[in-house]
């Protein structure tokens, strides 16, 4: 055939890279709803429920059995059941519906009815509903800083601008798992030099990754993740109890917790039980509340390519960030990895979640050049700063984040790596060299930095778990070396878990260590008028964007 | 609005199957791949099952220089290169060669019992003599594993088969067999392509698809000495 120059053309465009697939719900490739999902009923008996989406509690099997015993509210089930779908689905898009009628109503409602209620929300109308739903009144951002080499001098640089940046959660990941001990570190101490009181983690194995918490080298955690079938629970050695179990487990030290799951991680586990991703999502969601946990990472997260593969799948991922904010969680709406080569369309992506805002409107922007992020790519990178700054500012929307100076970049840069050295020195880890610390205050990403001796600080990095370094022995660090203001401001979060209020749904601390919750700051949101408006001194802040015609100067 | 969307449904459905018997020739000269979807409906499998009949199940080695690889079910029987295109027996050849290049010795089992790499991994490595092991997908993820770590944790994890060529594999052999010997290793460089999930995720889902659509947790892990 001779090929016509347009097709070809338009072949050559970059979201003609990306993979696409059609419908399979007997592989789970259905996004919205599978023809094998089941209809929506409950039975309620002597108090239990007997019968949960058309199975009889006989036949449950232990996802079933932990949302029927922990996740419904069995007073309000047969109430909330009895409403039609159609009529909660329109109380959650109008305005005279509060966010709290709504909290409970489907706080009786079983999953499948869920599915329904969402199956009536095109993406405006769910994107209308997370405006009214999110949790905290200011929506926030959550960043990655992670380096390809596994760096800790870059870790704590790249936290530190992070911070200055605005994010109000950071969370770092290792290249080479056994790197752990130092990220966590790093990332503790970049961050406070940023702002004070951002919150970080390091998501690592779970074991782990419960270690540094207690230790106080992390102050919250993000990566228990439930699955929507029992098959891919029990491949990942977990039930949804002993995901409750390690939830306490932080509880118990005071830790913010919060879980993690998405659309299409049954189907790329082989498992999916031909089930819709919507309705294997809901499922994991009201395990996720049954646990008692206070918030969801979701909207996919590291399956999108899977879930943006097939047909509405980019609305089912808003639809299921929607769904943990009408079960009152908190919502960590993903928007964290890769998945279009197109410009455009990683964007519009984002831009679902961008304009009503959620808890955190990226669970990882990649606050560092994308091919430094060890959670393979996030949707937008540290060069896409500017253009989000500018967004903010063309749409008078507060996507989390600030405009900076380059003197104040450079200067948070070279505090956290100078900490980071001092720290090193003091606790008598590996070497940090001047030269190391001048690199990193000026690079973009690892490119720009030294090599380190991986073997080295490997073993560096095992011994500072056998000698039991903890957070404490950071702020001593920090106060013996001449960062007294830092070793405070660490101090004061690791001083959080004693008081606990973080704990609240949703929950982030200003600058002065003072909680921001769904509980204290509740978002009120009820149309026009009401709700959190970007005005005042943060619009002045978002309108301050470099590159402004000087008028004066001209 | 749902009568309407059902209208929808039912119009484009008899619009396929009217495409369908036209051989993709419709009036308004719109061709059969644009018109709707339904083609994978009812579709249940990616391959027939092979059959294990007779293999012999895996023995708990016992020579403290062995390293064992840990093949996936669908292992050079259904899939026969890697995500990146790399065929299967070079794979192979060059994780044992480096592990003989250190002095150690290689044995291949096939695990029939998982398709999590990480599992695979571990499961390999607590058959092995030495307690170190080494997992490979058919799609190519590979993770070095010791005996008495967490499942979820590793010695070195290459989670971006895409990335992977033949002197990586090499190097990986090379790394399981010092872990052998208990030396200081150094860990291979990590590589990283953020548009890697984009461009192979849906593959990937598919050829997962097909390696744990071979489980046959009966046979538990075989004796594996290529395809058969």
């Amino acid at each position: 055939m001779k090929r016509s120059k347009r097709i070809e053309a338009l072949d050559q465009r970059a979201v003609n890279k990306d993979g696409f697939i059609d419908e399979w719900p007997e592989m789970g490739f259905a996004a919205m709803k599978s023809p094998y999902d089941p209809k929506p009923s409950i039975i309620v008996e002597n108090g239990i429920i007997t019968q949960l989406d058309g199975k009889k509690r006989e036949d449950f099997d232990f996802i079933d059995q932990f949302i029927a015993d922990y996740s419904i509210r069995i007073d309000r089930a047969e109430e909330s059941m009895a409403i039609p779908s159609l009529e909660i689905a329109r109380k959650i898009v109008d305005i005279h519906t509060s966010r709290k009628e709504i909290l409970e109503i489907v706080s009786g409602i079983t999953p499948a009815k869920m599915v329904e209620v969402i199956n009536y929300l095109n993406v405006v109308e769910m994107m209308m509903g997370m405006q009214k739903m999110r949790a905290r009144k200011v929506p926030g951002n959550q960043a990655h800083i992670t380096n390809l080499k596994d760096d800790p001098v870059q870790i704590a640089a790249d936290a530190a601008e992070g911070a200055l940046r605005g994010f109000s959660e950071e969370e770092t990941t290792m290249g080479v798992a056994r790197y752990a001990p130092f990220s966590a570190m790093a990332l503790l101490i970049g961050s406070q030099v940023g702002r004070p009181g951002v919150l970080t983690q390091c998501s690592a194995e779970e074991a782990t990754e419960l270690e540094l918490g207690i230790r106080g080298l992390t102050t919250y955690a993000e990566t228990l993740s439930v699955y929507g079938t029992e098959k891919v629970f029990i491949d990942g050695d977990d039930t949804p109890y002993s995901k409750a179990f390690l939830n306490s487990a932080y509880a118990s030290r005071g830790l913010k917790v919060r879980f993690t799951s998405g659309a299409g991680s049954e189907v790329l586990m082989g498992s999916s039980e031909k089930k819709s991703m919507l309705y294997l999502e809901c499922r994991c969601l009201f395990v996720t509340k049954g646990a008692g946990s206070q918030g969801i990472q979701n909207g996919s997260v590291s399956c999108i390519g899977v879930a943006a593969g097939v047909p509405a799948g980019i609305r089912e991922v808003m639809g299921e960030n929607l769904v943990a904010a009408l079960l009152g969680l908190e919502c960590a709406s993903s928007n964290d990895q890769s998945f279009s080569n197109s410009d455009m369309r990683r964007t519009a992506r984002t831009m679902l979640q961008f304009m009503p805002g959620t808890d955190f409107i990226f669970s990882g922007y990649a606050a560092e050049p994308n091919y430094d992020n060890m959670f393979a790519g996030s949707n937008f990178d540290a060069e896409d700063f500017d253009d989000y700054n500018v967004m903010q500012r063309d749409m008078q929307v507060d996507g989390g984040l600030r405009p900076v100076t380059e003197e104040d970049v450079i200067h948070v840069r070279r505090e956290a790596g100078k900490a980071v050295q001092a720290v090193f020195k003091y606790l008598g880890l590996t070497e940090v060299t001047d030269e190391q610390v001048e690199a990193v205050t000026y690079a973009h990403g690892s490119k720009d930095t030294l090599k380190r001796d991986v073997a080295s600080d490997l073993m560096a990095a095992d011994d500072m778990l056998k000698r039991g370094i903890t957070g404490i022995d950071v702020v001593k660090a920090l106060a013996e070396s001449g960062f007294e203001k830092l070793a405070g401001n660490i101090l004061n979060m690791l001083k959080q878990r004693v008081i606990g209020d973080y704990m609240h749904t949703a929950a982030i601390l200003d600058e002065n260590f003072q909680v921001m919750s769904g509980v204290n700051t509740p978002n009120d949101y009820m149309g026009p008028g009401t709700g959190y408006r970007v005005d005042g001194k943060r619009w002045e802040e978002i309108k301050a964007i470099p590159h402004r015609i000087n008028v004066n100067e001209f | 609005m749902e009568v309407n969307e059902q209208l929808i449904q039912a119009i484009a459905k008899a619009v396929v199957e009217q495409l369908q018997r036209n051989g993709g020739k419709s009036p308004a000269g719109m061709s059969s791949a644009n018109a709707g979807t339904q083609s994978l409906a009812g579709k249940t499998r990616m391959r027939p099952k092979h059959s294990y009949e007779g293999a012999v199940r895996a023995k708990q080695g016992t020579d403290p220089k062995e390293v064992v690889i840990g093949v996936g079910a669908a292992f050079q029987t259904e899939i026969t290169k890697t995500i990146g295109g790399i065929p299967l027996d070079e794979v192979l050849r060059n994780v044992k060669a480096g592990i003989e290049e250190e002095g150690m010795v290689s044995r291949v089992v096939k695990v029939l019992d998982t398709s999590d790499v990480g599992f695979m991994a571990l499961a390999a490595a607590k058959l092995s003599g030495s307690g170190i092991g080494i997992g490979i997908q058919s799609k190519g993820t590979t993770v070095i594993h010791q005996k008495d770590l967490y499942p979820l944790t590793n010695l070195e994890l290459f989670p971006q088969a895409p990335l992977m060529d033949l002197t990586t594999y090499r190097k990986i052999g090379r790394n399981a067999a010092k872990y052998v010997k208990g030396e200081k290793v150094t860990p291979i460089e990590c590589t990283n392509d953020p548009m890697v999930r984009a461009k192979f995720q849906v593959k990937a889902a598919l050829m997962h698809i097909i390696e744990t659509e071979q489980l046959d947790s009966e046979k538990g892990m075989i004796v594996w000495e290529g395809a058969r």
